[in-house]
């Protein structure tokens, strides 16, 4: 049985080095020998056995037989070609071959290369002739020898019960309190594991370490910054036997608690403010980091905190405060760094959601549940069908809207009712505009069309000269008021037309005056230019012998006259007298326009109407008539398209509502098919919705129908019962404080990551953490109390050679400070630091995030996290990788580091500035900056060495009053430069 | 107490070089781990690699591959199985119009290699060149295809070729980075196309410039410094050193601290060093000419690659040169002006000629890997009948110089079109295997313990292609 196990773990290639751990050597391997016998029902014939000796056996060997057989250095897709029953019984995507049926053979298929997915033999298809022999043999019902050979690689079935003996699935006890021979140096219970532990190792720990220590390790701790001299100053001298308590409850206390602790939920979360393909953009993933910042600082309990970023969307809130830090939560599950533009869908969704279960697997369970998406976990009890269960909650979720470059969904933060309303008001105009913007997109070329089928065309500009009578065009009429001169809306008379601008009503005036030169009586006629924007009511006044008159003329209707004039009536003029017709835009509501006045003497009208034939000009004018109603129609479309358009643009350039990253319940929510290696070409059974059964030590939360079941892995996620998401946390938190956590691969709990060094202990703050209501907080609190925590850093030979990695916690471990320490302190010192908590800090106009130089200096939890363009002392100094779960940064010591702390001019600045604001101080003698200097970067006085180096350097360096500055920003580059900057003790 | 399983690379730190060791990452780890793993693997072939990068899928069938049956079938519409439409809707064949080369195809050098006039500086050297034209890759777009090409892989974060390959190999000089890239593009990837991944950071590569810049700008980040003067730097590093080794002594046994001081001295000699290996003036005119430096097409593109043999004969392992751009549709990208192709040839023709003629005459090539390729070739058949064609992941070429590859071989095939291969069918996770195994690594065994698992460049994929070594 165990050489089985071995065997298939060696089989499955990707994973060499097999750690079999006590849950695998009892799998059970249960594949079952099928025999020859039982599936072919006849006796092959001697042709038969012929044609597979001669034809087939040799192909197989030349062809197959690398991958495919007893002889492979490892079988691929579980598939053997030595012997009947295993291609009977065939690899990962079923049986190989159907007797007596080419075409469902999937060995067919796969030589025939008619799927894309399935070729073989990989390097290059077979001639035709060879994959005829494949089909005929297989039509013969693929008659072999009665070989026996193992039919299939063996099925490993998981034991349950047996998994969850492995430590992290057992349930979380409170085991009873050690009692340590030493017990008055372990007061608080953390410090009795620790202390017995000790003992039991033979080792001796340190003192604790002395007070200037202890507060730059509370400080850098808790709050990620240096404490002031003064501060320092503060505690050293407190005498208070409560001094120590009082500080760290003032820390905890503090707002920018929640900058440092957050920036490590951050590095879990694989939190990021763009992506790698095309440098996009995330403009509201910042949301997100305010409400991680803010979730530290309000001590948000830890449940809570993960339930609202798996499913905070559809948890019930009691304010709508809540509603919007809920929802703004779940942009954790939208931060993977994807790639949108992958042309296979189906493909890109499963790889966002194995991008969410790889994060939410390893932050909050401490699971490589990824590996389990191609094939059973080779060593942690999690099978394939686990893998698909909860793919199929996160699935049933959507998180891009695709396209050829998919979109990640946005969705509208929730506000409150004040703030909603200008919002939704321009969102409904909007979408009307847009839907009418629409309607006449379609109607607008119907209209052209129809325009341009009256033939011929009028003139579309009539010369005033060859009209009879007086005409007074609009070009010399006197205007009160601002006229637009216009030539849009086709036919025009003389040099086009004027409109009001529908602006200024009351204010406008046009006068058309003709020159007369005798008296008598004569027909206006009014020629405007009509569309269905204009004004219907527009009032026109004719001054004549009569007197005065005025008359409404609807401007939306195509003058009835030749499709230009409307008559105003006839009127007596005397030449001295006054005549003149005015058109005002008073109480019009649209576009008041004018084209001309024509003054026809009714003796002239008349001899012109006995020119031509009463039933031509009646057909002509209906023609006319309606080629200008249908012209006047497409101007009025066009105008109103343009109008909708520029209204359009102004609404979608007023600010938007704010929205957030997210995700959306999908309508067709429902379980996932197993995809066969991974593939979503190859479907296998469908999985019900579930969770991890090794983790699921009680009933577990069911699906209802409909629903993504996101809220319930939530609940499922934050049962008490549940063994891994108290202990993977208060292990991080550890971590984060002691530069290592009791189990070291804190990412990682299952059979390859390490086991704890103080598993009683784990599970005491474990217990206690979620009996405490899953307070951060509280936690820090108790281990920041605590001796263990308060040591001394400082070596010891003895305690080296026993424990050298100091698993025992005989000292606190020296850690070097994360990369945004160390910027913030620089800033700090230099007097430079913004300390504004929160908002969004992408510079406006920021289109892509290539090459992004950020000069903002704020926290650096504020810098941008642009995965293309990494603030380069982060990015020297081990930043988390924002694509990746990160729970413990690396340290690593490279080149790079140095050329930033010696040229980069961030350094260079903060250095000049520290020096110059010290310069200033005219109160301070060289040596009170020196000090000073060191308290401020380093947080401790020079030794009588360092004093003596660096009072020389400056003085040899200050060669004149000038020199002086560049001798100070010299001493304080190397102070930022020096190791004691770099780590706190 | 308790027992612990720490990853392979942690335990092997431990074993070979005693406690600490991990401290010294980035300085002395390579030397030591090298030792550990016996690495390489094999006796090597190959020392280095130089990856020519031609970004956006060079027209395989217009360069590398002549292909008859496209000037006799010019405009007809025959079904094709086109990798865009199957990705996007899971259809099989639909009409496409067969578009014949713009290109004259004639045969080189004594293997009668066909190269088309596009490349004809290239083709003096048909007989160096080792062509694999049943290449074929993942993905369809510019993003998945581009990851997969660098990292294995068309989504999941893993890290690149050049990452692996110094991870196995170390560097040959510790002042200067192992894996350069020259001018790389910060799209389809960015980042992470010479980024390391889970590979401890050290290993990722160290871009010069970026594309979009000139290459004459193209150094690496904060080696000089302008407003401190040489011997005053020289005297702050002096004070600097007194201050660390003084601090230092209370942890004499954090080796980390060590290793800091040391890599400050690194940086020093980096910053007497690298500007010189950049600094392309010291070479002849004749050397300048040899590249094109100088000529306004090939001026850019010329820089890159002398850049590239310097870096190389100064010890860096592996060296990428990118041909491209920042944009979504990257340089050699014609959906719809395919005789664009001309002018980026033009631009890298004689550059490409003159690095191996260079490396030939420096007694270089035989230990280095000239590798020229794109992400994917393009498609026999006009995109949307128009004068571009699109892109094609089902076959294309890629050709090796140098580095124990046959010269003057040509491996696989696509079909008569040139659209899908067929025969001697090479798979990207296949080249990155041969790559490897050239350098003496096999791409089994250079695994990297991340997350529970051991991860590769090639997954659990990949053939070396002994056809094509010699």
């Amino acid at each position: 049985m165990l050489v089985r196990v071995a065997k298939f773990i060696a089989a499955c290639g990707c994973w060499r080095r097999a750690l079999i751990s006590a849950w695998a050597l009892v799998a059970i391997c249960g594949a079952s020998l099928l025999s020859v016998e039982v599936l072919s029902a006849a006796e092959p014939s001697a042709g038969d056995l012929e044609f597979f000796e001669k034809q087939i056996r040799p192909l197989l060997a030349q062809h197959c037989y690398e991958c495919h057989s007893g002889a492979s250095k490892k079988i691929q897709g579980g598939l053997r070609l030595d012997g009947s029953a295993a291609w009977l019984a065939g690899g990962d995507t079923g049986p190989a071959v159907v007797p007596g049926d080419p075409d469902k053979s999937l060995l067919v298929w796969a030589v025939r290369y008619a799927d894309s997915d399935l070729e073989m033999p990989p390097r290059g298809k077979l001639p035709p002739e060879v994959i005829q022999l494949f089909e005929q043999w297989v039509a013969r019902g693929a008659p072999a020898p009665a070989e026996i050979v193992e039919a299939t690689t063996a099925k490993r079935t998981f034991d349950l019960a047996a998994g969850r003996q492995f430590w992290c699935y057992r349930p979380i006890v409170a085991p009873p309190l050690p009692q340590p021979n030493d017990a008055r140096w372990a007061a608080s219970p953390i410090d009795r594991f620790i202390r017995v532990g000790q003992e039991a190792g033979g080792l001796t720990p340190n003192a604790e370490a002395d007070r200037a220590t202890l507060v730059r390790r509370l400080y850098f701790d808790l709050l990620g910054l240096p404490p002031t001299p003064e501060e320092i100053d503060g505690f050293v001298t407190d005498g208070a036997p409560d001094a120590y308590e009082r500080l760290v409850d003032r820390l905890l206390a503090s707002p920018h608690l929640g900058e440092h602790w957050g920036r490590h939920w951050l590095d879990v979360a694989r939190f990021g403010e763009s992506l790698t393909l095309r440098g996009f953009i995330w403009p509201n993933a910042w949301r997100y980091r305010d409400y991680v910042i803010a979730a530290f600082n309000d001590d948000e309990p830890f449940d809570r905190f993960v339930r609202q970023q798996i499913a905070g969307d559809l948890l019930a809130a009691s304010s709508l405060a809540d509603r919007q830090w809920q929802l703004i939560a779940t942009t954790f599950l939208a931060l993977g760094n994807t790639n949108l533009e992958e042309q296979d869908k189906r493909q890109l969704d499963m790889v966002v959601v194995d991008e969410q279960l790889d994060t939410i697997g390893k932050a909050l369970l401490g699971q490589t549940i990824g590996c389990a998406r191609c094939h059973d976990h080779k060593f942690d009890p999690i099978p394939t069908r686990d893998y698909y269960a909860l793919a199929g909650i996160l699935r049933s979720s959507k998180l891009l809207d695709h396209a050829n470059v998919s979109k990640w969904v946005e969705v509208p933060l929730p506000l409150p009712p004040e703030e909603e309303a200008p919002f939704a008001q321009r969102e409904a105009e909007l979408a009307a505009a847009q839907a009418q913007s629409d309607k006449l997109t379609k109607v607008i070329p119907l209209l052209t069309k129809a325009v341009d089928s009256f033939a011929p065309l009028p003139a579309p500009k009539i010369a005033i000269e060859d009209l009879s009578g007086i005409v007074v065009d609009d070009s010399r009429a006197k205007k009160v008021g601002e006229w637009k001169d216009s030539h849009r809306s086709q036919p025009y008379l003389g040099a086009g037309y004027v409109h009001d601008d529908n602006d200024g009503k009351g204010e406008k005036t046009i006068s058309f005056e003709p020159t007369l030169e005798k008296d008598g009586r004569y027909e206006l006629r009014f020629a405007y230019s009509p569309g269905a924007n204009r004004a219907a009511e527009v009032p026109v006044t004719i001054f004549s012998a009569d007197g005065e008159r005025t008359i409404a003329i609807n401007e939306r209707t195509t003058p009835p006259i030749e499709g230009r004039f409307v008559s105003l009536g006839e009127y007596n003029f005397e030449a001295a007298g006054q005549s003149l017709v005015l058109v005002s835009n008073e109480g019009t509501r649209g576009h008041v326009t004018a084209d001309a006045v024509q003054f026809l003497s009714v003796d002239a009208a008349a001899k012109k109407a006995d020119d031509s034939p009463v039933a031509a000009e009646l057909e002509n004018q209906k023609q006319l008539d309606r080629y200008a109603e249908t012209k006047a129609g497409l101007e009025a479309a066009l105008a109103e398209k343009a109008d909708l358009q520029r209204r359009i643009k102004e609404l979608r350039a007023a600010p938007q509502r704010p929205t957030v990253m997210s995700v959306v319940e999908r309508p067709d929510a429902g379980d996932a098919a197993i995809h066969v290696r991974g593939s979503v070409h190859a479907l296998g059974e469908v999985v019900p919705r579930g969770f991890l059964q090794v983790a699921s030590l009680v009933t577990v939360p069911t699906i209802p129908a409909g629903q993504s079941g996101r809220r319930e892995l939530a609940v499922w996620l934050t049962s008490p019962t549940n063994p891994l998401t108290a202990r993977v946390w208060v292990n991080r938190v550890w971590h984060w404080l002691f530069g290592q956590g009791l189990v070291r691969t804190t990412d990682n709990f299952g059979a390859t990551g390490e086991r704890p060094s103080h598993p009683e202990l784990l599970d005491h703050l474990a217990g206690r953490f979620v009996d405490q209501g899953w307070s951060t907080k509280t936690l820090l609190r108790e281990i920041l109390l605590s001796r263990t925590y308060r040591l001394a850093s400082s070596e010891s030979a003895e305690a080296l050679a026993r424990d050298p990695e100091n698993r025992l916690l005989w000292r606190m471990n020296r850690r070097r400070l994360e990369a945004e320490c160390l910027r913030d302190a620089m800033l700090v010192a230099s007097g430079q630091l913004n300390a504004t908590i929160g908002g969004g800090t992408i510079r406006p106009g920021t289109k892509a995030d290539y090459g992004y130089q950020d000069r903002d200096t704020r926290r650096g939890v504020y810098v941008p996290v642009f995965r293309n363009a990494p603030n380069e002392l982060f990015d020297a100094f081990d930043v988390a990788d924002p694509s990746l779960v990160v729970g413990r940064r690396e340290t690593s010591t490279v080149a790079t580091q140095s050329l930033y702390f010696m040229n980069h001019p961030f350094v260079h600045e903060q250095a000049q500035a520290a020096a110059q604001r010290m310069l200033a101080d005219r109160t301070l003698t060289d040596d009170d900056r020196l000090r000073s200097a060191f308290r401020w970067s380093l947080g401790r006085e020079p030794t009588l060495s360092e004093r003596r180096m660096t009072t020389e350097a400056v003085s040899v360096m200050s060669t004149s009053p000038e020199r002086r500055v560049a001798a100070w920003t010299m001493l304080w580059k190397t102070l930022f430069a020096s190791l004691d900057f770099r780590y706190r003790d | 107490m308790f027992d612990s399983a720490p990853s392979r690379r942690d335990f092997l730190r431990a074993t070979a070089c005693g406690f600490g060791s991990l401290a010294f990452s980035g300085l002395a780890a390579d030397s030591c781990a090298k030792g550990a793993e016996e690495l390489p693997h094999v006796v090597p072939r190959a020392r280095r690699v130089i990856f020519l990068f031609m970004q956006g899928g060079v027209s395989h069938v217009d360069s590398f591959d002549y292909k008859p049956r496209l000037e006799q079938d010019d405009g007809k519409r025959m079904p094709f199985d086109d990798a865009r439409q199957r990705a996007n809707t899971g259809a099989g064949d639909s009409p496409q119009r067969v578009m014949k080369s713009p290109w004259k195809f004639q045969q080189y050098g004594a293997s009668g290699r066909w190269i088309s006039e596009l490349f004809p500086e290239t083709a003096r050297h048909a007989d160096n060149l080792c062509f694999l034209h049943g290449l074929h890759t993942e993905g369809v777009a510019h993003g998945p295809s581009t990851l997969f090409l660098h990292c294995g892989a068309t989504d999941f974060i893993r890290p690149s070729i050049g990452s692996w390959i110094f991870y196995g190999l170390g560097s040959e000089n510790e002042n200067l980075p192992g894996f350069v890239s020259i001018c790389p593009s910060a799209g389809n990837g960015g980042a992470r196309n010479y980024g390391s991944a889970f590979l401890p950071a050290r290993y990722q590569g160290t871009a010069l410039g970026k594309a979009g810049l000139p290459a004459k700008e193209a150094t690496i980040r904060n080696l000089t410094n302008s407003s401190v003067a040489p011997e005053e730097m020289r005297r702050q590093l002096d004070l600097l050193q007194r201050l660390n080794t003084e601090q230092r002594g209370r942890y004499a046994h954090d080796s980390q601290l060590e290793a800091a001081i040391r890599s400050y001295e690194l940086a020093w000699r980096m910053q007497l060093t690298a500007p010189g290996v950049l600094d392309l003036a010291g070479e002849s005119a004749e050397t300048h000419a040899l590249y094109g430096i100088g000529e306004k097409a090939t001026d850019n593109f010329g820089r890159q690659c002398l850049m590239a043999r310097r870096l190389c004969e100064s010890g860096v392992r592996y060296v990428q040169v990118t041909y491209g751009d920042n944009t979504a549709n990257p340089a050699w990208d014609q959906h719809s002006d395919l005789p664009m192709h001309a002018q980026h040839a033009r631009a890298v023709d004689k550059p490409i000629a003159g690095l191996l003629e260079d490396l030939a005459r420096r007694g270089l090539l035989q230990d280095t890997i000239v590798w020229w390729g794109g992400e994917f070739g393009r498609t026999p058949y006009a995109q949307q009948n128009g004068t571009g064609r699109d892109h094609n992941p089902g076959g294309f070429t890629v050709w090796l110089a140098g580095g124990g590859f046959k010269p003057g071989f040509a491996f696989g095939q696509t079909d008569e079109f040139g659209h899908q291969a067929i025969a001697g069918k090479v798979h990207m996770h296949d080249l990155h295997a041969t790559i490897l195994a050239q350098l003496g690594l096999d791409h089994e065994r250079l695994t990297y313990r991340y997350s529970g698992r051991d991860f590769r460049l090639t997954d659990v994929y990949g053939n070396v292609v002994r056809e094509v070594i010699g």
